[in-house]
């Protein structure tokens, strides 16, 4: 794969990114002229009310769709010179998704959801074996690795949505409202569970949120209205946030 | 490999109603095929084995220049020192028994009506001996040293235009082979219903003696064999095959299979029958499976978006589907394959019976033979049938968009 390299590539780079949408004889714009710019290990939330483009910017930065107009950067990559067989080959191996609404493989087990993600890169069994099990360790779950989603309940199906999203070890988790069917302590756990990863393996996390007690626990807050940033804050001492990884299990 | 068959094998019984539902469709289909074929080995072996024991014999041997012969001179080219022959023939193994046959052609009489005649000139106790003997409508078989009158059987057809019945005389007239007219005085001692219309409005049969006596002629033309068993036929023509090819007199074999015109149209008819019902159950399985397939796919949309977006190629998501539709197949097959032969034997163990067919007053049994092969390739079609009938809805989940698909509901 050839691709552009700048020095000092940020991570993510959405620069002038317009998408827009067929609707009937008319369209509608979903994100307009948006610049972003994420560095690694960062844990970024996209906030915004309904419409206002989060989910947009996601499925643009995860390379799930294409931008009207304008460039995504991953890890110095223009994703819009990629053929559509190089867009799957740096999704598999770069980045991480955690959906609203679980999407586990309802007749794996946790644990092989989990391992799903190194099955399609080809990873030796013996491996796979080691990293299923340290990465449902590190989300608190090992002991419910032979467990059938149907059978957990919410807070554990996102944790192994969690663990299947940094199993194959990643550049770039992106989550998707991820504690929008969660209740309020699960919500915690998982808030508690992805800034303890990032913290801990330097994962960058970017996720969409209208959630008030994700927003609380994170350092770098970019707001959306109409398909446009209306504010990028950097919040202080947010950092030293109480991680209680250890307590989820 | 393992894990990914393990999925495909999961999502089969992901929804057991539809999959259960499914596989009595396929299986049925099977089972279907199964009994339908198996009926028709049934036939065939009956039939096979009757125009065998009506005189066909497994195996005839002439001499090479039969076939090339003139239908009035009929022993130029016959068989000489036939015993010889037949002795060694005899020795082989799987042989029952060798009869000598003469075929010939002439006119017969009663004095006041003629009728032109197809002849055959046999030995009663050898035929006999391997278990061949005309269907005798009335009166008896010939016998094999009858004294005084010269015995006959005819055909049903031949006695009713002659106005002929058991005991009647009839006088024969037929070419020998020095090209003279010669007659023969006969006695009716049975009449024959072959089963075919056209074979009893010419049938007459009498004793060999009798026939080379009226054809100036020791020669038979043809020899026929019985074996202890049809499957064996083509093994033993291969042993008979060297010892027939002497250089004084070359012969020739045919194997009953060669000389079955009627049993090989019909199983050409009913074999095309068959292929027919095949293609139905084909395209039955076919265009239901894909409705089945395409239900599975658009319940499973965001799932593939999910698999999708993690990076699964989307071959692999073709394979998947593919997959779980072979698997289908195979276990649509197995229980097809299960249920037909369960039916098979209790059919067979009934004791149903079918009315006679055409030309036979003897109820037809209703079994059936369902051998590996029936099974393999009604397995095989079906399988195939579901692999293709998988292929639009694994294109179709391996070409969604991802958004679309993550956005499904």
């Amino acid at each position: 794969m050839t691709s552009p390299q700048v020095l000092h590539a940020a991570l993510v780079e959405v620069d002038a990114v317009t998408r827009t949408f067929p609707l009937d004889h008319s369209h509608v714009t979903a994100l307009d002229h948006t610049a972003l710019r994420v560095e690694r290990g960062e844990f970024l939330a996209i906030a915004g009310p309904s419409g206002s483009g989060k989910s947009t910017l996601l499925n643009l930065i995860g390379c799930i769709d294409k931008p009207t107009s304008g460039r995504i950067l991953i890890d110095g990559t223009d994703t819009g010179t990629l053929t559509a067989t190089q867009l799957t080959d740096l999704r598999r191996r770069k980045i991480g998704f955690v959906f609203q609404t679980f999407n586990l493989i309802p007749v794996f087990t946790a644990a092989e959801n989990v391992e799903f993600p190194l099955l399609i890169q080809g990873i030796a069994p013996a491996e796979r074996k080691a990293r299923v099990q340290e990465a449902l360790e590190g989300v608190g779950l090992a002991a419910r690795a032979h467990h059938r989603p149907d059978l957990m309940s919410g807070g554990e199906r996102q944790r192994v949505a969690v663990a299947r999203a940094i199993v194959h070890k990643p550049e770039l988790v992106l989550a998707d409202e991820p504690t929008a069917n969660l209740d309020t302590r699960n919500a915690t756990q998982l808030i508690d569970l992805m800034r303890g990863l990032n913290e801990r393996l330097g994962l960058t996390f970017i996720f969409s949120t209208h959630d008030q007690r994700l927003l609380e626990h994170t350092p770098r807050i970019v707001r959306l209205t109409d398909g446009q940033i209306v504010s990028d804050s950097h919040a202080k001492g947010v950092s030293d946030v109480q991680v209680s990884v250890a307590s989820l299990s | 490999m393992f894990k990914f068959l393990l999925l495909a094998f999961r999502n089969v019984f992901r929804n057991r109603r539809r999959t259960v539902m499914t596989l009595l469709m396929v299986g049925g289909g099977v089972a279907g095929l199964l009994l339908v074929g198996g009926f028709f080995a049934f036939m065939f072996r009956g039939l096979r084995e009757s125009t065998i024991r009506n005189g066909l014999g497994h195996i005839q041997i002439f001499t090479a220049e039969h076939f090339k012969r003139d239908e009035v001179h009929v022993l130029d080219t016959g068989i000489r020192d036939w015993q010889k022959v037949a002795q060694g023939v005899r020795a082989g193994k799987h042989v029952r028994g060798v009869a000598p046959r003469i075929e010939f052609y002439g006119m017969l009489s009663n004095g006041v009506k003629s009728s032109v005649f197809m002849g055959s000139a046999v030995q009663p106790d050898m035929e006999q001996a391997m278990g061949f003997s005309p269907r005798v409508t009335s009166g008896r078989d010939l016998t094999a040293n009858a004294n005084g009158e010269v015995e006959a059987l005819v055909g049903l057809g031949v006695a009713r235009s002659m106005n002929v019945k058991v005991g009647d005389g009839l006088t024969i007239l037929a070419v020998t082979a020095d090209g003279a007219l010669n007659g023969l005085d006969v006695q009716v001692v049975g009449i024959v219903n072959t089963g075919f219309k056209d074979l009893d409005d010419r049938y007459l049969r009498i004793t060999l003696p009798s026939a080379q006596r009226l054809l100036s002629s020791d020669r038979v033309t043809n020899l026929v064999v019985g074996l202890d068993n049809t499957d064996s036929t083509d093994a033993v023509a291969a042993e008979l095959a060297p010892q027939l090819n002497t250089p004084g007199q070359p012969l020739v074999e045919k194997k009953w299979i060669e000389l079955a015109a009627y049993y090989k149209q019909v199983r050409t008819l009913f074999s095309g029958i068959f292929l027919f019902l095949g293609v139905i159950v084909f395209f039955m399985v076919l265009m239901a499976s894909v409705n089945t397939l395409l239900m599975a796919m658009f319940e499973r949309t965001r799932e593939i978006g999910t698999m999708l977006a993690m990076g699964t190629p989307r071959r692999w998501i073709v394979a998947l589907f593919m997959a779980e539709a072979t698997l289908l197949g195979v276990f649509g097959a197995a229980a097809g394959v299960i249920g037909g032969n369960a039916i098979g034997l209790l059919l067979n163990a009934s004791g149903l019976h079918l009315p006679p067919p055409p030309g036979t007053d003897v109820p037809m049994a209703f079994k059936v033979i369902i051998g590996p092969a029936l099974g393999t390739g009604a397995s095989l079609m079906v399988m195939i049938s579901l692999t293709l009938a998988s292929i639009l809805p694994a294109i179709r989940a391996s070409r969604l968009q991802i958004t679309e698909a993550l956005s499904h509901v």
